[in-house]
């Protein structure tokens, strides 16, 4: 489109909708919420997660471990946010609640459904992360209205994107090994992570790396000592 | 001052005590009882004692008691003592002081029971003094209970509550009528509304929110049914007990028309909350999100939780969750992305190929449900055992690299000290 054809159109806007303002810049599009991972955010369209949106993640591949530094980015910030736990999955060791962070752990896909419908509305929650329940057809529809009369933004942990307005995929592509005196892998320390980023013309991707946590379970007095007590022989 | 003790040697005892002066007497004091022996209590906590003394001597003369005296003291005992005991008319017993100011008086002014009574005179006590010198030891094992609290009282240790607390009433609302028996549970629904709006207005008027309520219908066949409703958390809303009583009508079946229908609160609490945190960008749509993890509660139970970590060495052992009760204090520091381990919530049986590495086998690919995954790398093994005064386990857990990437959980072995091979967690 030509320079004078835009400033024809512009005119002709102009005459129709006297009242209308022109948006510019970021006011086009909604309030974003930051994951707090920079390197993210930056690969985002308009830096963070659509408002008001559904957002769907494809499982596993890390998608907890930054999704769930997100809730936490936006507790810090002083705002809400709330994970659905359908499948429950989230192990209580590794779940600090000193983050004043919601954990939801419904009973079925329903509940889970339902608790999130429930807390969108609610207009409380900048961030609700919906994960082991993906939502099909109308459960969608009814989620993605919840979220947009709730301003809240809606990730999905699942690979249903219809409707979806922002499609993310995590790849967990290698890992940081001390290993053990005879050359063994003995702890993962750090993992890179590939995230692609996709909606409507919009394409990124962005690598980071980020730590892995270590649960010990070793009891014996010595680490390299194989600990053999009760197993049967 | 807190209490004021008003006797008169002359005033009638028992039920012909002037109940009119105790009528008059509640004009200048907030609360008057009338004790053993016709002695008058006026509650002069928070209120000048020395003033109220006055006052209800000033009354007692008007009915004809001009020989009333009064006794003004922190604790009964003094109270009493200085009002039956003293020649003045007035006795105001010092802050503090009441221990020393009944020491001197005979033991008769606590009226003790006669065998306990002669007990003390075998021991050369007389007075009130004496006897709280004692230790509380040698009362107990030589007098028993009834000794222990004269001692107190001796002591000016009197906690007795001379003022009976009045019953709260608490919101209701009934209906009645005699010339139908309802069936229809649309119009019954409609009655109960009503109710709930009359009992709802009046719980937020005294400031109040109902925790348990309870429905009594009046059946034709003059019975009475009652359900009690419980909202998981105190409320004074009108839409939320509705809300409720639906929930319970779909549930029950009453065997008769209804002729009346009552809504009472069972139990209330203030209106106390939590403080907010003005710098908190949420503060405004706070009562918005308690409401709707009220009623996310209310309907699916406490969904709403937190952890409660044990040591337990199993981590699916680990766990109790636990419902969400207060709001959780709120960091400010933005924590890293970490992976974390996700668990199953029950280990898998998964089919599982080894190899041997140096005196151990390691896992090298597992069959999960009609799928291969190769293993590329594999730490462990991480051994656990236990449980042997219970259930025992024993575990040989390996952290495995699928190809693709993803980290997985596998345990060799059982409860039942089997050799399975389970898909316990992944990293995620």
């Amino acid at each position: 489109m030509s320079r004078a054809s835009i400033a024809a159109l512009r005119a002709l806007i102009e005459q129709r909708f006297p009242d209308a303002a022109p948006l510019t810049g970021g006011a086009q599009t909604t309030e974003q919420v930051a994951t707090g991972i920079g390197a993210l955010d930056r690969a985002l369209p308009n830096g963070g997660l659509p408002r008001g949106r559904l957002s769907v993640w494809a499982p596993q591949g890390g998608a907890t471990a930054i999704l769930r530094a997100s809730c936490h980015s936006v507790v810090a910030n002083g705002e809400r946010s709330a994970w659905i736990d359908s499948d429950n999955t989230v192990a209580g060791a590794f779940w600090s609640d000193d983050h004043g962070l919601y954990l939801v752990r419904p009973k079925s896909r329903i509940h889970a459904l339902r608790a999130a419908e429930e807390l969108l509305r609610s207009g409380g929650f900048s961030l609700l992360v919906l994960a082991g329940a993906e939502p099909q057809g109308t459960e969608t529809v009814r989620l993605t209205r919840a979220a947009r009369e709730g301003g809240a933004a809606l990730v999905s942990i699942g690979s249903a994107a219809s409707m979806a307005s922002l499609r993310l995929t995590s790849r967990l592509l290698c890992y940081g090994w001390r290993r053990s005196p005879f050359g063994d892998p003995a702890e993962a320390q750090n993992v890179t992570i590939r995230v692609d980023a996709r909606a409507v013309g919009w394409h990124a991707h962005v690598e980071f790396p980020i730590p892995v946590t270590q649960h010990e379970l070793r009891l014996s007095l010595e680490s390299e000592l194989a600990d053999r007590r009760g197993l049967p022989r | 001052m807190s209490y004021v003790c008003l006797w008169s040697p002359s005033w009638p005892t028992g039920a012909d005590f002037p109940a009119d002066l105790v009528a008059s007497l509640l004009t200048h004091a907030p609360r008057v009882a009338v004790g053993e022996r016709s002695l008058v209590w006026g509650d002069a906590r928070g209120l000048h004692g020395g003033q109220l003394a006055e006052h209800m001597l000033r009354v007692a003369g008007d009915y004809g008691y001009e020989d009333a005296h009064a006794g003004v003291a922190m604790t009964p005992v003094a109270a009493e003592v200085a009002a039956t005991q003293s020649t003045t008319q007035l006795v105001i017993v010092k802050l503090g002081q009441d221990r020393q100011f009944i020491a001197p008086y005979a033991l008769r002014v606590l009226s003790p029971s006669g065998e306990i009574s002669a007990l003390l005179q075998g021991l050369g006590i007389e007075t009130c003094g004496a006897l709280a010198n004692l230790d509380a030891e040698a009362i107990e094992v030589r007098l028993g209970l009834d000794g222990v609290r004269l001692w107190q009282r001796a002591r000016a240790d009197d906690e007795r509550w001379l003022f009976k607390l009045p019953l709260r009433s608490l919101p209701s609302a009934s209906v009645e009528w005699v010339e139908y028996g309802l069936k229809d549970p649309e119009r019954l629904l409609f009655v109960i509304n009503s109710l709930a709006a009359t009992v709802c207005t009046s719980l937020i008027e005294r400031g109040e929110r109902a925790r348990e309520m309870a429905l009594v219908f009046s059946l034709g066949n003059r019975t009475q049914r009652t359900h009690v409703i419980r909202s998981s958390r105190p409320s004074a809303e009108q839409k939320r007990w509705m809300r409720l009583v639906r929930e319970a009508l779909d549930t029950i079946t009453l065997p008769d028309a209804v002729m009346g229908v009552t809504l009472r609160v069972e139990s209330v609490t203030g209106n106390g909350g939590a403080q907010g945190d003005l710098f908190d960008r949420g503060f405004a749509s706070a009562p918005a999100v308690e409401d709707a993890v009220i009623q996310l509660t209310d309907d699916q139970g406490d969904v709403v939780v937190t952890p409660e970590n044990s040591e337990h060495p199993l981590l699916e052992q680990r766990t109790k969750w636990t419902a969400r009760t207060s709001r959780a204090a709120r960091s400010t520091i933005k924590p890293q992305p970490a992976l974390t381990l996700q668990l199953l919530p029950s280990p898998k049986v998964v089919t599982v190929d080894t190899e041997s590495r140096r005196d151990h086998e390691v896992p090298v690919r597992y069959l999960d449900g009609n799928e291969w995954h190769d293993i590329v790398e594999a730490a462990g093994p991480d051994r656990v055992s236990g449980g042997q005064w219970s259930s025992s386990y024993a575990r040989e857990y390996f952290r495995c690299v699928r190809e693709d990437g993803m980290m997985v959980w596998l345990f060799r072995g059982s409860q039942q000290q089997t050799k399975d091979w389970f898909l316990h967690g992944w990293w995620d």
